[in-house]
């Protein structure tokens, strides 16, 4: 009875480990190309999204490229350097919406305008002193707000 | 594999004879998702938007419903002290009895997802892929549910105590599945979320049984 | 001397009890003067101005809460495999500190949030995380009181941490699948450029290891009285016997 027992055991712990590897197997395929996030503006020219598709957009708001004072509609352009998409959203931005700054953008391309529903700022993982940023401003080697 | 299969067959006459356990999933689970539109209002554009998160939520709950019995009724008459010293590993027995409890609570749930889906006002091509994704996510919900409900099958009233350390261990198959039915219904490619979905299932049928089956052991030490 | 002997209890009590002091004074020293540097005596930010100083509590609480968590699960596996006691009684006094470090770093974060973010509680990969994480410690700690005998107690919750383990790895992906962060990326890393200016990086330093202190002290204390709670109820018990 309990070597019966035992080589059943056995029997199931293969099975265990087969499982075991069959999902490491299963999440290797289902991540051979990466994850995508957010498109770039260059990716969205490269291949542009059927009509009417919901994505993500990310990249950096151009410089001079902001345009508020229709109302509650502001206007800016997203660049990745290469390409970039003009972008509208009905609303209030968040704090750390500042041109030159990284953001993410979700909504539908519309007649080559992005409209946005929904709008992300990122701030990035940089602290530094005030005075600091403003001497390293001066200097031209940081381009921040 | 026949003292398997009989094991199978006690746990699911049990279950369909006693108590009815089997019906009162599915009928929560209905009930569940009927209380949402009208909480919310019947604004179908809004519910076929949170359609597949609101059917995944309400397929965990139905899920938890059962589980806290899953091996007390045996240990409280003996049945499982009888089980542990058969032929059959504890391992074996944990596998068959949450294969039991996916058969009578899980099944049924897929199988009446689609209605569910209609009247929710889910887009037609997003329904293979609710039906698809809780056929691949819920034995996973029965399998981790064994794990808890062998660590809780000593403690008296353990449901409430079993909900608050399961429910975290779900969340990995509710994103993936809400995350499937939506990516469809927004006419994206839902097969990575799927896959995922199905390697957290496996990955759940290779360990539920052995985490189960330890804490059994220890609670019939 | 191997570092198992540690796991002799009688042994355990006398050095913890002689290095708790020690420990504790430490703690009460470098901490409120960290915090003190943090907060007094660095410059505002760039551009987050003053809501920068958050960071001197929401970093190292948010580095304790994760790195608890890997502690229970190896204090548990130390239990699993050779039946330490102190190891397990670490374990569960561990686990209701972890929890506040968790309650700690999120209330902080929503704070820093509310201004610089536009709002306290967005559902972000990290924040979410730091809920779910929050979730398992409710339920380590829920399972540790619903069980009366002690050893068996530890052994139901070392198997759930380990299970857990598996699922909060991977809850913590899942997560990110479910939504684009809104966090910023990790300041302090071992090999990457420094992101921080020496000003705000060595306060940040101070405070972490008091923090760490604090941990340490606070896991003492705990771990002391399961010992000592374990000692009266097996007296107890044989004076009922």
């Amino acid at each position: 009875m309990a070597g019966l027992r035992k080589r059943r055991r056995v029997r199931l712990i293969v099975a265990g480990l087969v499982l075991l590897a069959a999902a490491a197997a299963l999440v290797g395929y289902a991540m051979r190309d990466g994850i995508e996030f957010f498109r770039s503006p260059s990716q969205v020219v490269e291949a542009p999204p059927p009509p009417g598709e919901r994505f993500r957009l990310g990249g950096l708001v151009e410089e001079g490229s902001v345009v508020r004072g229709q109302g509650e509609t502001v206007s800016f352009r997203i660049t990745d350097g290469a390409n970039s998409i003009a972008v509208t959203h009905v609303g209030v931005l968040p704090d750390l919406f500042a041109e030159g700054q990284g953001v993410i953008v979700t909504g539908h391309l519309r007649a080559g305008v992005f409209e946005a529903t929904e709008v992300l700022a990122k701030h990035d993982e940089k602290y530094m002193p005030r005075e600091v940023a403003d001497a390293l401003k001066e200097q031209g080697v940081y381009r921040g707000d | 594999m026949r003292p398997a299969l009989a094991l199978l067959l006690r746990d699911l006459r049990l279950a369909l004879r006693a108590g009815g356990g089997a019906g009162l999933g599915l009928a929560f689970f209905l009930t569940c998702v009927l209380l949402m539109p009208l909480g919310i209002g019947p604004d179908l554009a809004m519910l076929s938007r949170i359609a597949p998160g609101l059917l995944w939520v309400a397929a965990l709950l139905a899920a938890l419903l059962s589980l806290d019995r899953l091996f007390q009724a045996d240990l409280e008459d003996g049945t499982l002290e009888v089980l542990a010293v058969s032929a059959l590993p504890l391992e074996a027995v944990a596998a068959v009895k949450a294969l039991a409890h996916w058969l009578t609570t899980g099944l049924p749930l897929v199988l009446a997802a689609p209605v569910l889906g209609l009247t929710l006002g889910l887009p037609a091509q997003a329904q293979p892929w609710l039906v698809a994704s809780l056929a691949a996510g819920t034995p996973a919900l029965s399998f981790i549910g064994a794990v808890g409900a062998g660590l809780t099958v000593g403690v008296r009233r353990g449901g409430l105590l079993l909900s608050v350390m399961v429910l975290p261990l779900y969340l990995p198959s509710l994103i993936f599945g809400a995350r499937t039915v939506a990516l469809a219904a927004q006419e994206l490619d839902p097969a990575r979320a799927f896959l995922l979905l199905g390697a957290i299932t496996v990955l759940s049928l290779g360990i539920g049984p052995f985490a189960a089956a330890a804490a059994l052991r220890i609670n019939l030490r | 001397m191997s570092l198992w002997e540690f796991a002799n209890p009688a042994r355990f009590m006398r050095i913890s009890g002689a290095a708790l002091p020690w420990v504790a004074g430490l703690a009460a020293v470098i901490l409120p003067a960290g915090l003190a540097w943090g907060f007094f005596l660095t410059p505002d930010d760039y551009r987050q101005g003053s809501t920068v100083k958050i960071i001197f509590v929401h970093v190292p609480a948010a580095m304790m809460a994760i790195n608890i968590y890997g502690m229970i699960v190896v204090a548990s596996l130390i239990w699993l495999i050779r039946r330490h006691h102190v190891s397990a009684l670490a374990a569960r006094a561990a686990a209701p500190i972890g929890a506040t470090m968790t309650v700690i770093a999120l209330l902080t974060g929503a704070l820093w949030g509310q201004p610089m973010w536009g709002t306290a509680w967005a559902w972000d990969p990290r924040l979410t995380s730091f809920f779910i994480l929050f979730l398992f410690y409710v339920g380590y700690i829920a399972l540790w009181a619903a069980i009366e005998d002690p050893d068996k107690a530890a052994d139901l919750t070392s198997v759930l941490a380990m299970v857990g383990s598996v699922f909060a790895v991977l809850s913590r992906y899942a997560v990110n699948f479910w939504s684009q962060g809104l966090h910023q990326g990790a300041t302090l890393s071992i090999d990457r450029d420094q992101n921080i200016d020496p000003v705000f990086w060595l306060p940040l330093l101070a405070c972490i290891a008091g923090f760490f202190l604090l941990f340490l002290a606070l896991l003492l204390v705990g771990t002391r009285t399961e010992i000592r709670a374990r000692r009266a109820r097996a007296l107890q018990l044989a004076m009922a016997g």
